[in-house]
Parts: structure tokens; sequence; C-alpha cells
């Protein structure tokens, strides 16, 4: 259990996940309410990692309810486990005939399996899927629900009874209800609106890209070993290129391959041909490519200018050389 | 505190953010957990449980300040402005400020200062802040309706807080200062100070009541509304606005995109699919128990758009234009064509550039057309029709874009006839008001009856319901 908004956010400092007070608020209230939280940001800010960080800080299992186009609530929530049914009735051929032994007719055998058809609908025959594990299990889990913007909207709709009451009602069974209360997380890139029922039972969170001193942080704790200018100069890169008009803005994750890239290169610095050769890490479109180059040159010359402000001796020595040749 | 956020609530209610009651208890509940001291979690808690949409943060943050810590900085400003004021006169407020304390500290006992008169001179700001509160909801600031009153409430307020006594009391603090031997410059300085503390007081609780007069306007919060840019008529935009418009709409584009995919999946049903039912059957042997379908997709309809770039309507033409070239999957042909007088085709020009670029490029006349003639366009129909009639088949939506102020030129309505009567339909979108249609030049009466859609489009959100009926 987390005590204060400070505690959350040292806690998750410890999983290796740096966040500031805004998601750490929420993540406490969210664990205090009992609430649901719909996560919300950009692809690759770390919404799914907080869902992860928070049950690791927690102690908690994690279930993971993966979202996709056509999911059903026989994916979802729990499916009938038919061909085990079939194979019990096999099996228990016999028994069934001592059940409808005595039976004058039709009909009458029809009542008396009628009577033992719980037998067939029961748990047993149930195979829990994510949201039914999430439930039914003893100890409280984090549930966590993924890009739930990509399924449907009548799946939404039968989230709805599980958010709000944690219980799920199955048919043949009845209504069954959480033994221990999840902490349910959803996360949502923001493709398609979510639907006002569903929002207003949860806590939102909106995850933008962080500042760039958050953003070193990051770096420095995801990618141990890496210089602490280098991460400076990538950090104050990334953040040039999310201000680029781009088809597809990179994120903390790229900024992440990025610096191991450039760590697996043994890089010390930043340099033109060196950004040239590794920017398909973070681009994943040639348009997007070509935009950044041109950005990038400019200010890699900035940098190098500078650096040649500093240290003046160089730069006369070549231009001797060049008054040389002519 | 709880009237305090239901009032607030009401407030974001009024700016056109929906709040439900049950988000406002959980407001509550939030806001038990976590204390008041620390006004940045305070502001989060609530956001987290009321604000669940990303374009209704900017409206949040705007009144959170105006409504919750505006007016304590407001307070935190007038009185370091105080002290700024002292200091250009050559009054060192610190020191002076020392010399008193340890002056009453000897005098220990004999000073009866009110509350009042104790947190000027200490300008504690976080009780003056509370006190003021106080004796603002006494005297019924929160009726105010209009200008004429803050005045008035703002006297009602001072008097409640018992301004009056308070400058009493300090006069009376100075006298006894002066007889126990402080300086006579220091006594001056004194003086001027408790002058300032007052009408800096003063300069405060009516900047409170105008606060609270802000809240209670109904205009002012229309003013929030309009400033969303869904709501925000085309017509004003400044040129920030553009560039975050065009974002909102790529977002609305991709957001019915999705829909798209997954609506048009729903249509009926097709053939059986024997494969996809074997393979869903094996479990059961093989018996079809769940019979599965192949699933038929809607034909993607084809696109021709006719914009008007004149300037009155260039900034609704920009944004249908991107807005179409955004959702260019759904469709399977897109021709767009640009006219003020003359038509020009620049369906190229969207081929070759980025869209943006290509956006930019056909309204100043993408070099096709000449932008810098009045509209006419009757003379635009007709162009289209003897030069690109070809482009229509019955799977084609037309889709036009115009005022329909045709300078008194000769509408040719016929031509517009025979396009509709070969396109799928013809939808023309009417930045104007249905009221201004067909007076002064508006020829717009006499195209109406061969369009199957007219909508009044002047603002994203009804930019987007009419995309929306046009792919679905």
């Amino acid at each position: 259990m987390f005590e204060s908004v400070d505690h959350v956010v040292s806690q998750l400092e410890k999983q290796g996940y740096i966040c500031d007070k805004r998601i750490g608020t929420v993540v406490f209230l969210a664990n205090k309410l009992g609430k649901p939280v719909l996560v919300e940001g950009p692809a690759g800010v770390g919404k799914t990692e907080l869902a992860k960080v928070v049950s690791a800080a927690l102690g908690r299992e994690l279930i993971r309810l993966q979202c996709y186009e056509g999911l059903d609530e026989a994916k979802a929530l729990y499916e009938w486990e038919y061909s085990k049914q079939l194979l019990y009735t096999q099996i228990l051929k016999d028994k069934v005939a001592e059940t409808i032994q005595g039976a004058t007719n039709l009909r009458d055998a029809a009542e008396k399996i009628g009577a033992e058809d719980s037998v067939f609908f029961s748990e047993r025959f149930i195979v829990p899927r994510p949201l039914m594990q999430a439930i039914t299990s003893e100890e409280p889990v984090l549930l966590l629900i993924d890009e739930v913007d990509k399924s449907d909207p009548e799946f939404e709709a039968f989230l709805l009874e599980v958010l709000s009451d944690f219980q799920v009602t199955v048919p043949e069974i009845g209504t069954i209800r959480a033994k221990s209360q999840p902490l349910v997380f959803l996360t949502s890139n923001d493709a398609r609106e979510m639907s006002d029922a569903l929002k207003r039972r949860c806590l939102h969170l909106w995850i933008d890209y962080p500042n760039e001193e958050l953003e070193c942080r990051i770096l420095n704790t995801k990618v141990p070993g890496i210089d602490e200018r280098l991460a400076d100069e990538v950090v104050t890169v990334m953040h040039r290129i999310r201000d680029l008009d781009l088809k597809k803005t990179p994120s903390i994750s790229e900024t992440l391959d990025w610096a191991r890239a450039l760590l697996a290169l043994n890089a010390g610095e930043l340099e033109d041909e060196l950004v040239n050769d590794t920017l398909s890490v973070i681009l994943k479109y040639e348009g997007d490519v070509q935009k950044a180059q041109g950005e990038l040159s400019k200010l890699l010359e900035k940098k190098s200018a500078e650096a040649a402000a500093e240290k003046p001796q160089p730069a006369p020595a070549a231009a001797a050389k060049k008054g040389i040749l002519h | 505190m709880e009237s305090k956020i239901v009032e607030f609530t009401n407030l974001l209610r009024k700016s056109g953010v929906r709040v439900s009651v049950a988000e406002a208890i959980d407001a509550f509940t939030a806001v038990d957990e976590l204390s008041f001291e620390d006004r940045e979690l305070f502001k989060i808690a609530l956001r987290a449980s009321m604000i669940k949409r990303g374009d209704e943060i900017p409206t949040y943050n705007e009144l959170f300040d105006l409504f919750w810590s505006g007016f304590y900085d407001n307070l935190r400003e007038q009185f370091g402005e105080m002290a700024g004021e002292m200091g250009e006169n050559g009054i060192d407020l610190e020191q002076l400020m020392k010399q008193l304390a340890e002056m009453m500290s000897q005098m220990d006992g004999d000073m009866d200062l009110g509350e009042l008169a104790k947190a000027l001179l200490t300008q504690n700001l976080n009780e003056l802040e509370n006190m003021i509160r106080e004796a603002a909801e006494q005297a019924g600031t929160q009726r105010i309706e209009n200008m004429l009153q803050v005045g008035f409430f703002s006297r009602r307020t001072m008097e409640g807080l018992g301004a009056e006594g308070a400058t009493e009391e300090l006069e009376g603090l100075a006298q006894r200062l002066e007889d126990a031997g402080l300086s006579p410059e220091q006594v001056a300085q004194l003086r001027e100070l408790i002058g300032k503390l007052m009408e800096t007081l003063r300069k405060v609780v009516r900047n409170f009541t105008e606060r609270e007069l802000q809240t209670q306007n109904h205009d002012y919060m229309e003013k929030f509304r309009r400033e969303m840019l869904t709501e925000k008529s085309f017509y004003h935009l400044t040129e920030e606005e553009i560039a975050r418009m065009r974002e909102v709409v790529t977002r609305l584009a991709q957001r019915i995109k999705n829909v798209l995919s997954i609506r048009r999946k729903r249509l009926k049903h097709g053939k059986l699919d024997l494969h996809q039912t074997l393979r869903r059957n094996m479990a059961r042997g093989g018996i079809p128990f769940e019979v599965i379908y192949k699933q038929r997709r809607k034909d993607r309809p084809k696109l021709v758009i006719l914009c008007d770039v004149s300037s009155s309507v260039a900034n609704v033409s920009r944004f249908m234009l991107q807005f179409m070239y955004s959702l260019q999957e759904a469709f399977t042909k897109m021709h767009s064509y640009v006219f003020v007088s003359e038509l020009g085709d620049v369906t190229p020009l969207f081929k070759e550039r980025d869209v943006n670029v290509a956006i930019e490029n056909a309204l100043d006349g993408g070099d096709v057309i000449n932008v810098y003639t009045r509209s006419n366009f009757g003379h635009a129909f007709h162009d289209f029709w003897k030069n690109h009639l070809s482009a229509i088949d019955n799977r084609t939506t037309v889709l036009i874009l115009g005022d329909a102020r045709n300078n008194y030129n000769d509408p040719k309505a016929w031509c517009l006839r025979d396009i509709h009567n070969k396109a799928k339909n013809v939808v023309w979108l009417n930045p104007e008001s249905p009221s201004a249609w067909g007076f002064g030049d508006s020829v717009m009466d006499r195209y109406l009856p061969y369009c199957d859609v007219v909508e009044e489009c002047r603002n994203l959100r009804q930019l987007a319901k009419v995309v929306d009926q046009i792919v679905l």
C-alpha cells in the first residue's frame, strides 16, 4: 500500500520508473479510492510500463488483457470448454444412463437430464480469461487492459459492469463477485474517443512527453553507463525533433533505443555523420528523416561553431593550410 | 470546502466542460485523501477525477487559476508591488519590520491588535486570503451580477473585515511606539507603511470582487466555450490557432478512420466462409456449431472536391482539404479542384507534395488560377461541366465548399443539376448560416434543389459531422 504521493514516486523510482508528481498523485488516488485509471498519451511514453511497475511496487500479480479489433467476451471474460464437456459426457456415459433409468418416455428422460445440467454448466467447465481471472483471484491483482481504444465499442460497454461493480454475470451460473478488488489500469492511444460512461468511471491520467530534465533522469536510469554529456545532447536533440511537424513523433522508447545504439557504437558525443547514420533508430519514415536531417545539421553546426569558439587554435591552422594550397 | 468544489464544478459546466455528479463525488473523495496545503496536488487530484478529455485541459487550467489560485497570486503580487514602492521611497521594509518586532516584543502584551491588523502587519497572506474569502461570503459577493456592484460589494467586504478598526488599531500602535521612543523618522515610515497596507488591502478586495463577478458572469463563460477549438469559427483564427487547429484536424481524421474500419466491417454478411468455419469448429469435431460468414466490405466512395478559395472562405477550405486528405484511405479516388472564378485542378499538386504544403499552394491558386478576381460560382461550375464532367460517375460524392456569394453573376444552376444527375450525391458546405442563404448576392437558394445534403459548416465540430456522414 502506498502511504503518500511522494512514497509512490519513490517506490516507482525504485522499480526504475522515473515520474513526476502528477503521475504519482493519480496512482496514489487510484490505489486509495479503488478506482480504475484511464491512461492516455502518445505512443511510447510508458503507459503500459507504468502499470507494470505499479504491480511490481505493490507486489501484485499483473494480469494483462491486450485489446484488438474483434475482441469479444469469449476471449476477454470466459468461454465454455465445449470439448471438455463432451469428453465428460462420453466418460460418464454409464452415469448418464443411470440417471435416466426408470424414465418411461423421452420427456421424463429429458427432465432427469435437465435436473442435472448444472453439473455441466459449472465453473469446472469454464475457461477463465483475463477479466475473470482478475476478479476471481484470491489475492488482489493488477489488471491491465491495454490499448482499450483498439477494441470495439460493444466491448467497451461490456467493460462497464466489470469496472464499476467488479462483478461479471455468467447467464448459466449467475453473478460472480470479485473476491478481492483488482487495481485496474486502462491504456489508450487516443485513436478513438472513449465513451463518456467509461471515462466517468475512471480517473484520468494524461502522460505527455517528459521535459528535458525528467527525460535526462530517465535516460540515466534506463541506460546505465551513458556519458552524462552525451545524455544531455541526446535529450536536447530529441526535444528539437519533437518540435518538428513529423508523421510519427519519436517517444521516450526511441530516446532509449537511440542512446543504447550510440553507446554500442562507443560514441562520446554527437557528430553529424553519426547522427545521420543512426537517425533511422528514432524516425520511422523517410520523409521524417529528411526533415530532421536539415534541422539537426543546423543544430550540430551551431554546436561545433561554439566548440570552435572555445578552442580557437585549430581554426587558423586550417586557414593557413588553405592559403598554401592556393 | 465542499461547497467551493461544487461551485467550481458548476463553473466548469458553465464553460462547456462536462462534469457528472459521479465525477464531482470522486473529486470530493480524492481531495479527502490529500492535504490542501499543496496546491499542485490539489489541482492534479481535481483534474484526474473531473477532466477526461485532452482538449478540456486548457480550459480547466485557466478556470482553476481564476477560481483557486489566481487570487492568491494576485495577493502576493500586490503586496510585492507595495514593498517595491516602499523601497523606491527609500524605506527598507524588511529592516523596518525587524525593528517593529523588536519594539513590540519589548512592549509585550500591551498591544491589542485585531486579527486583521496582525495579519496585515506581518503580511500573512494565507491568513489574509481566508479572511477576505470569509468576509466576502458574508457580504454576499457571490450574488454579484454586474460591474456597477463591484464598489458596493467591495465596501461591504471591507466592512466585514473590520478594516476601519484595523486602521485605528495600527494608528494607535504607531502612536504608542512614538511615545515609547521610536525615532520620528521611523514613525513616519511606519505611518506610511500603514497607509500603504490599507490601500493594498482595498485593492485586493476589489480585485477579489471583480474575480467573483467574472466567475458568475455567463458571457465570460461563453468566451471559454468559443475558445475551444472545435467550436471556434473558422472566420476568426490567428496564425497560432491555425497551427493548433491542424493538429486537431489530424486527430479528428484519425479517429474517423478508426471508427470507419470497425463500422465498415459490420456491414451485412457475405457468403459462408468455409475455411474459417471449419477452423473455428475443430474443437467440436468439425461439426459446424458456429457458422462464419465472409465479411463484405462496403465500397469506398470516390470523391470530387470543389473548393472556393476566395479570401472569405479560405480558412474553411484549408481545413476541409486537410481533413479530406488525412482521410485519403477512406476513398478510392480523390479529385480536387479550386476556384474563384476559373477552375483549377489541384489533384496533381497533392500527389507531388506534402499535404500541408500542397494546401498552402492550392490556396494561393497553385499557379493554376488567379485568386485575385471576384467569386463566380456559375463560371466555375460551367467550366467543370465542360471539362471535367467525366471525373464523375455514379459512385462519386461531389463535395462543394463555398458561400455561394456570386457577385450577381449568372449562377448557371443547370450545370450543378447535370452534376447532380451524374453523381451519387452532392454535398454542399456553406460557412454562412442558413438565414443568410439567398440574401444579397448569395445564390444558395438557386443551388439548393440540386444538392442532397446542405450543411452549415463554420467550425470543426460541424465539419467532422459532415465528413462522418460522407464516409460512412
